[in-house]
């Protein structure tokens, strides 16, 4: 019975498309006529606008001066859409001329046309859950990265900015770690060719500058040119990229030129950025006392000749504020871009360049520029069945940078230390008493990168109901990172000459190319639409790394020719091949315009795996319902449930895991090259899985003037991806292998916009978002019994740490004291770190308000986030040694009775108080509340039109980035604190001119 | 209707040709090994791979793994471990342990020291697996390729039964079984040792297979073999190997003088390690060797200096002298060229004929054959510009000889160590001037991690 109810609904199925497949073929027979007209808005004529023929594929877009023409017989119907405007519909009846009158319509959900990959959809009908972000957003904020754009912006996505130093990368969660250890990074394409973000850079010669070597490839994307970014959340959006959908995929779609007169934009800002607060440090005065003290606490009563700052060496009278001078300095930006766009109604255009250069905080010349072109050309035939489109970026960036970051000098140096220059202007190394950091600043890292992304999409219309589409990208990345670290970084007493002078260089660089033929078919039936996709990808990655590290110049002259060095060695050299191949199709169906269902899936194929395991299917299915269609339900405008359920994978894994191979190994021996196992044969393990399941309601009310939405999703991720750790028996300290770990991200997004005004001459939008992730590790086998029982706890967040309960300072003996778990009476390293500390983000989100008056528009965006973080003791020395600490030290421990938060001092020459205070760096002691609310981003626009029909726009601006902070957290920037340079606060001023 | 059948014929032949450029291409999968990588089942059809992956095992005993120069090498470690070496270095760093005798179940020394040298088990494992499956090598370069293997890894398993005292055996590369490997008796890991060494002396030949003295053959067995024999306190086999050896005087001559024991012409040498590029000599020589005080890492200690009788001619050959006024500081200088020379001029001995000659002593000594002993010992002490020894009787001629073992054989990896512990001594010297001395220490702990990871190796060693 169950089989037959099954088999009747793939009958009602098949006759259903059977239908609907023929349906048009029966319906015409009327003789048609040309229909024309001119369509106009309150403004005048209005070119671009979409004419279709109802329930056809026929149809038309005006011209520059509003102008259509169209066939259709007299019982068809005409459909004017254009975006931002309320759709109409008019029939033909007896009519030859049709003028059409267009409204605006701000709030129209069916209007905005969302990119979904490979394929389009709208707000209203989406069933997946697809986050945006568009230009109108971007260009409101001074950034350099398009990811920046996302901050605070979309609900799920958490983005942290690694470093304030320009060029540098970040860190993006979509809802959550899903992986232990294969990555977990989005799947990013941009204008539909996938684009690998993993960083280039070598850390032999990058390291000390851009924090963990990651240089994102993001960079070379200038983010006025993006037209939207479509961030995919859930298993409806995301299983049709199949296994790279796990961690969510970002969209970006480059601006295209529209057709109409050709627009010149030419804009120009300058700024300047800083550092967003500067820590709160000890000055010379409360520097020496602690020095002092630290010394009597230790029973050392003659200073001994080595400690320059408390015994005389150095002026005791002397304050620099360190971080004034080595990160205090004005970061100043410029940019300037130029672009044409325009075209006919079959062929449009967009050209744009940009320069932008970027000094930094530190004391020199250092500064970041960027040159990008970008280009976008579509055409289609007469006939609208043949189309082409053709985008191509090209980018040169250029980073000249020290090679380290002034910042751990800047809070660690003694406030009392020496000048940095002699009176001669020369540096000064006070005899030898100190190293200067300027000296470091002779050391430079440079780095040159180029990248070109390109596509060409070809499409061809036929039998009016299918698209037959290819499109075709390619593209490159070439980084080449030169650190020189010449001599006279060092002390001169130290007699070195060029001979110790070193140069790193190193270079990285991909190649990719794309091919996607698909298959496009949509047909409706009455009140109902079938479209179906069908598409297959082919992708190849070659990408390539080498390090050299040359030793010994003649002179320093010398030190960029690698030829010169005495002796070179090579740190890297290899190249890697990943290729691709998979099947993927869409089946949507949507009934009465109310009830939407759509099926993706993904056959997946990929290099990345062994022979039997190459290939993996994913994919889900989605459904929305929209109650309020056909239903009057009081304020409620528009109401929507939608849901979904699927598989995706993840299999961010080193290529050639699979393989059992002996690599070139430098072990070479008497005439021998040296040749080494490479790894543990395993070539059984395969992709990582992950479950998406979301829930959502989405409700309009008041004409859509106020719109609420909430989502619930849950999503688990097992067959985790893992370097097994395995005994030191089997000859290796690990295997790649699946494991059977399970992780959760669950959550809920709430996001609230609201037109609070709306008059000719006030407008104001305001909206909210809300996240709360929860992350949890569901199991692990053998967790106990691995090399990670220190690092997860089944039933908490992956993000945790694990670390010694601090029970405060003793006030007999001033020292730190720890809560001894296990009741050994010691305190020992992993038996008592006992204390869970959930590091990951409680709830974040952002506060969004555009007001327009008049000529004048003010944005601005209050990002939030509730989380806990380490605080300015983790990466610490007990105070009282040779290094500058925050003034909260101060409320010390001085004699027994002594009630206090920070233990006794010490110059480390006390043991037990050094080793308690080693232990408290691992404690709960270093964590703090790390919320913080931020002013992220403020706009404040006065736009002026001028010339003939007032055309055309001038804009003058003014932008921030980061100028407030609301924080209690003392530890540096509560965003980022790992002892790099934190995100700096900016402001620009700029106009740009539109004619 | 007719019509509508043709076209719809028509579509079906579009949506063929699509499908078809949809699907298939399996092989576009197929990727070509990475640079720099050859497919295992490879390796060991060539001669010059398979030989290259067998060289990379001495490769990683010169560079990184228990006989290696650096500090990571016994040398130094169990150098400061006994009363041979001081340390010199911060406290807190990895070796302080070992010279405080301050050794935990989570020392990094000790992990590293395990994890490498079961590292190269793995290795030479993979290799006598692939030597056996391969079908296109020469009989004559398997034999001498798996005999060198054999030799490696019961060389590296003499040093973890030394070491570690029960140990893990792994002698496959399967994981599944070695990662639940119970730890194998000492006495049954000796003839484990003692089977491999003799098979690998049948497979090698008489002849070094290279110009130089810097791969196995027969004769470096024998040396190892002696050595083992000592250890395991079968004093005739002993005697016999080292006799093998001494007795080969077409190969082995002791050099006259002192100062060209360590030269790499040295007929001395029975065993050297080439070093890594042409124009080096010795990783012992950078770590050892300092120009002042006080010592960057490690330095002999001063009563090893003082013990050593005033005529010793090794002293002013072998030991380097620092002042600065106030402190004097004593330096292994067997080795004396820290730099690249153009033509390499030094290369670090393993195994040496001084060593045979002390075996043999200490041979007829426990024997009771105490007249050669003497004889034995004399060689050496004379060869040192030193009279023969005055030891009359057993006791008082094995002391002698550990003494002398001591003075000729110090800072190369680890020998005092190894006697104290073979001859009952550690507790009895190194108590009154080890404060953190404790008599377990004898044995290193086995890691905590491998013990955690695979249960089956518990007990811990006493004392951990």
């Amino acid at each position: 019975m169950k089989n037959y109810y099954r088999r009747s609904h793939a009958y009602a199925l098949t006759f259903a498309l059977f239908l609907s497949y023929n349906s048009p073929l029966l319906s015409q027979n009327l003789p048609l006529k040309t229909i024309s007209g001119t369509i106009t808005d309150a403004n005048g004529t209005l070119s671009g606008v979409n004419v279709l023929v109802k329930n056809t594929t026929r149809g038309s877009i005006s011209d520059l001066e509003g102008q259509y023409s169209v066939k259709a017989a007299t019982n068809d119907t005409l459909v004017f859409t254009y975006l931002g405007y309320k759709p109409i519909e008019v029939p033909v009846g007896s009519n030859s001329t049709l003028n059409v009158a267009m409204q605006p319509d701000a709030t129209a959900l069916d209007q905005v046309v969302i990119n979904a990959g490979y394929y389009t959809t709208t707000d209203k009908k989406r069933t997946g859950s697809i986050g945006r972000v568009t230009a109108a957003e971007i260009d409101k904020q001074p950034i350099n990265n398009p990811l920046e754009a996302l901050q605070g912006r979309v609900t799920g996505v958490d983005v942290i900015q690694n470093s304030g130093v320009p060029g540098g990368g970040f860190k993006v969660r979509i809802r959550g770690q899903n992986s232990l250890m294969a990555g977990n990074e989005p799947l990013y394409i941009i204008d539909g060719v996938p684009y690998d973000t993993q960083s280039l850079a070598s850390g032999n010669s990058s390291g000390g500058i851009i924090p963990f070597a990651d240089v994102n490839p993001l960079n070379a994307i200038n983010p006025a040119s993006i037209e939207s970014i479509e961030i995919l959340k859930d298993s409806d959006a995301t299983a049709i990229y199949g296994s790279r959908g796990a961690n969510g995929v970002v969209l970006i779609t480059t601006k295209k030129g529209k057709a109409g007169k050709t627009v010149f934009t030419v804009s120009s800002s300058t700024g300047i950025g800083q550092i967003t607060h500067k820590r709160n440090l000890l000055n010379t005065e409360q520097y020496l006392e602690m020095r002092r003290e630290a010394f009597t606490n230790d029973g050392i009563t003659e200073y001994p000749e080595w400690e320059y700052d408390v015994n005389g060496t150095w002026d005791i009278k002397r304050y620099t504020d360190w971080q004034e001078v080595l990160i205090g300095g004005t970061a100043n930006t410029r940019k300037i871009a130029a672009q044409a766009s325009g075209g006919s109604v079959n062929t449009q255009f967009l050209i744009g360049g940009q320069y932008q250069e970027e000094t930094t905080v530190f004391p020199g010349k250092y500064a970041y520029d960027r040159l990008t072109v970008n280009t976008k050309l579509n055409h289609q035939d007469k006939e609208e069945r043949f189309k082409i489109l053709f985008t191509a970026a090209y980018s040169l960036e250029n980073n000249n940078l020290p090679s380290r970051d002034f910042t751990s000098e800047a809070l660690n140096l003694p406030p009392n230390a020496p000048a940095l220059y002699d009176q001669e202007g020369e540096l000064n190394w006070e005899n030898s008493t100190w190293s200067n950091p300027l000296a470091q600043a002779v050391s430079t890292y440079k780095q040159d990168t180029k990248s070109l992304i390109s596509n060409t999409v070809l499409s061809y219309t036929f039998f009016d109901d299918f698209e037959l589409k290819v499109n075709a990208g390619y593209g490159f990345s070439e980084l080449r990172g030169i650190a020189t670290t010449p001599h006279t970084v060092f002390d001169p007493a130290y007699g070195r000459d060029s001979k110790s002078s070193r140069l790193t260089s190193s270079e990285g660089n991909r190649t990719y190319w794309v091919t996607e033929p698909q298959i496009y078919w949509e047909r409706n039936v009455g009140e109902n639409k079938w479209s179906i996709l069908l598409g297959s990808t082919f992708q190849e990655h070659t990408s390539g790394k080498g390090t050299i590290i040359g030793v010994g110049f003649p002179t320093n002259h010398f030190i960029n020719n690698m030829s010169a060095a005495t002796t070179t060695t090579i740190l890297e050299d290899g190249e890697t091949t990943y290729k691709y191949h998979s099947i993927f199709g869409r089946i949507n169906f949507a009934y009465h315009n109310k009830l939407f269902l759509n099926a993706t899936g993904r056959r997946d194929g990929s290099s990345k795996f062994g022979p039997k395991n190459k290939y993996g299917n994913f994919g889900a299915i989605g459904a929305a319902w929209i109650f309020t269609e056909g239903m009057d339900i009081p304020f409620v405008s528009f109401g929507k449930f939608r849901g979904s359920y699927g598989l995706s994978g993840n299999d961010q894994i080193g290529d050639y895991q699979y393989l059992q191979t002996y690599a070139l190994a430098d072990y070479p021996y008497d005439g021998n090259i040296g040749l080494l196992p490479t790894r543990l044969y395993n070539p059984n393990f395969k992709w990582e899985k992950i479950v998406k399941r979301e829930a959502a309601v989405e409700l309009g009310f008041l004409d859509n003037k106020i719109s609420i939405s909430a989502a619930y999703y849950n999503n688990r991720s097992s067959n985790q991806l893992v370097d097994y750790a395995l005994p030191g028996t089997t000859g290796f300290p690990n295997i790649q292998a699946n494991l059977d770990a399970e992780v959760e991200n669950s959550g809920f997004e709430f996001e609230l916009n609201g037109t609070i005004s709306r008059s000719d001459s006030f407008t104001w939008n305001s909206s909210v978002n809300f996240s709360i992730p929860k992350n949890k590790l569901l199991a692990f086998p053998g967790l106990e019994n691995s090399t990670y029982a220190n690092r997860y706890v089944i039933g908490e967040p992956l993000t945790i740490a694990k670390l010694y309960m601090l029970k405060g300072v003793n006030p007999e003996t001033g020292l730190f004291e720890f809560t001894d778990f296990n009741g050994d009476g010691a305190i020992t390293s992993d038996m008592d770190k006992q204390y869970v500390a959930d590091l990951s983000p409680k709830f974040f989100g952002g506060f969004t308000n555009t007001l327009t008056y008049k000529e004048w528009t003010l944005d601005f965006l209050f990002q939030f986030v509730k989380k806990k973080g380490y605080n300015q003791y983790r990466y610490s020395e007990p105070p009282g040694m040779m290094l500058n600490q925050p003034v909260s030290v101060l409320d010390r421990w001085q004699q027994p009775g002594d009630i206090a938060e920070m233990q006794r001092f010490t110059t480390g020459e006390n043991y037990e108080a050094y080793l308690a205070y080693s232990q408290f760096t691992q404690s709960s002691g270093v964590i703090s509340d790390a919320s913080f609310i931020r002013l992220r981003s403020l706009q404040i626009a006065y736009s002026l039109n001028f010339g003939k029909k007032k055309s055309n726009t001038c804009q003058i601006f003014l932008q921030g980035l980061n100028l407030l902070t609301f924080t209690n957290f003392e530890g540096g920037d509560p965003e980022q604190a790992i002892g790099f340079i934190p995100p700096l606060k900016r402001i620009t001023f700029g106009t740009k001119l539109y004619f | 209707m007719k019509k509508t059948w043709k076209n719809m014929y028509k579509k079906y032949i579009y949506l063929l040709f699509v499908s078809l450029l949809i699907c298939g291409c399996e092989d576009f999968l197929e990727v070509d090994e990475p640079f720099g990588q050859i497919n295992s089942s490879e390796v060991f059809q060539d001669d010059a791979t398979a030989t290259a992956a067998v060289t990379s095992l001495y490769g990683k005993l010169r560079d990184e793994v228990l006989l290696t120069g650096t500090s990571n090498g016994l040398g130094a470690l169990m150098g400061i471990y006994s009363d041979e070496m001081d340390f010199y270095g911060f406290a807190g760093e990895p070796m302080d342990s070992f010279y405080q005798h301050q050794v935990f179940t989570d020392d990094l020394m000790v992990e590293s020291i395990w994890n490498q040298s079961y590292g190269l088990i793995y290795m030479g494992n993979a290799a006598l697996e692939g030597l056996q499956s391969s079908k296109t090598l020469s009989l004559e370069n398997k034999a001498q390729l798996r005999g060198e293997v054999l030799f490696i890894r019961a060389l590296t398993y003499f040093y973890l039964v030394n070491l570690f005292g029960d140990i893990p055996y792994p002698t496959t590369t399967n994981y599944e079984e070695n990662r639940i490997l119970s730890r194998m008796p000492v006495t049954e890991v000796y003839e484990k040792i003692i089977i491999d060494l003799n098979e690998a002396k049948t497979l090698l030949g008489t002849n070094y297979i290279s110009e130089e003295r810097t791969r196995a053959n027969k004769w470096v067995v024998s040396a190892l073999l002696s050595r083992v024999y000592l250890y395991t306190e079968q004093w005739n086999l002993a005697v016999l190997e080292a006799t093998s050896l001494i007795s080969n005087t077409s190969l082995f001559n002791l050099e006259a003088n002192v100062a060209n024991e360590f030269l790499k012409e040295s007929s001395s040498a029975i065993l050297q390690f080439k070093p890594k590029s042409a124009g080096d000599n010795t990783l012992e020589a950078s770590l050892y060797l300092f120009e002042s005080g006080p010592p960057p890492s490690v330095s002999l200690t001063p009563q090893l200096y003082e013990t050593m009788e005033p005529m010793d001619n090794r002293k002013e050959n072998w030991i380097g002298v620092v002042t600065d006024g106030d402190q004097t500081w004593y330096y292994p200088n067997k080795y004396k060229l820290d730099a690249n020379t153009g033509t390499s001029q030094e290369y670090s001995v393993v195994f040496r004929l001084s060593e045979q000659y002390l075996i043999r002593a200490e041979g007829h000594a426990r024997l009771g054959n105490l007249a050669e002993a003497l004889a034995d010992l004399n060689t050496i002490r004379n060869r040192a510009g030193l009279t023969d020894s005055e030891a009359t009787g057993q006791s008082d001629i094995l002391e002698a000889i550990i003494t002398e073992r001591n003075h000729e054989l110090f800072s190369e990896f680890g020998h005092r160590w190894f006697d104290l512990k073979r001859y009952g001594l550690a507790n009895e010297i190194l108590s009154p001037i080890k404060p953190g001395w404790k008599p377990t220490d004898v044995l290193l702990p086995i890691p905590e991690n491998e013990l955690m990871m695979n249960p089956n190796l518990n007990p811990q060693n006493p004392g951990y």
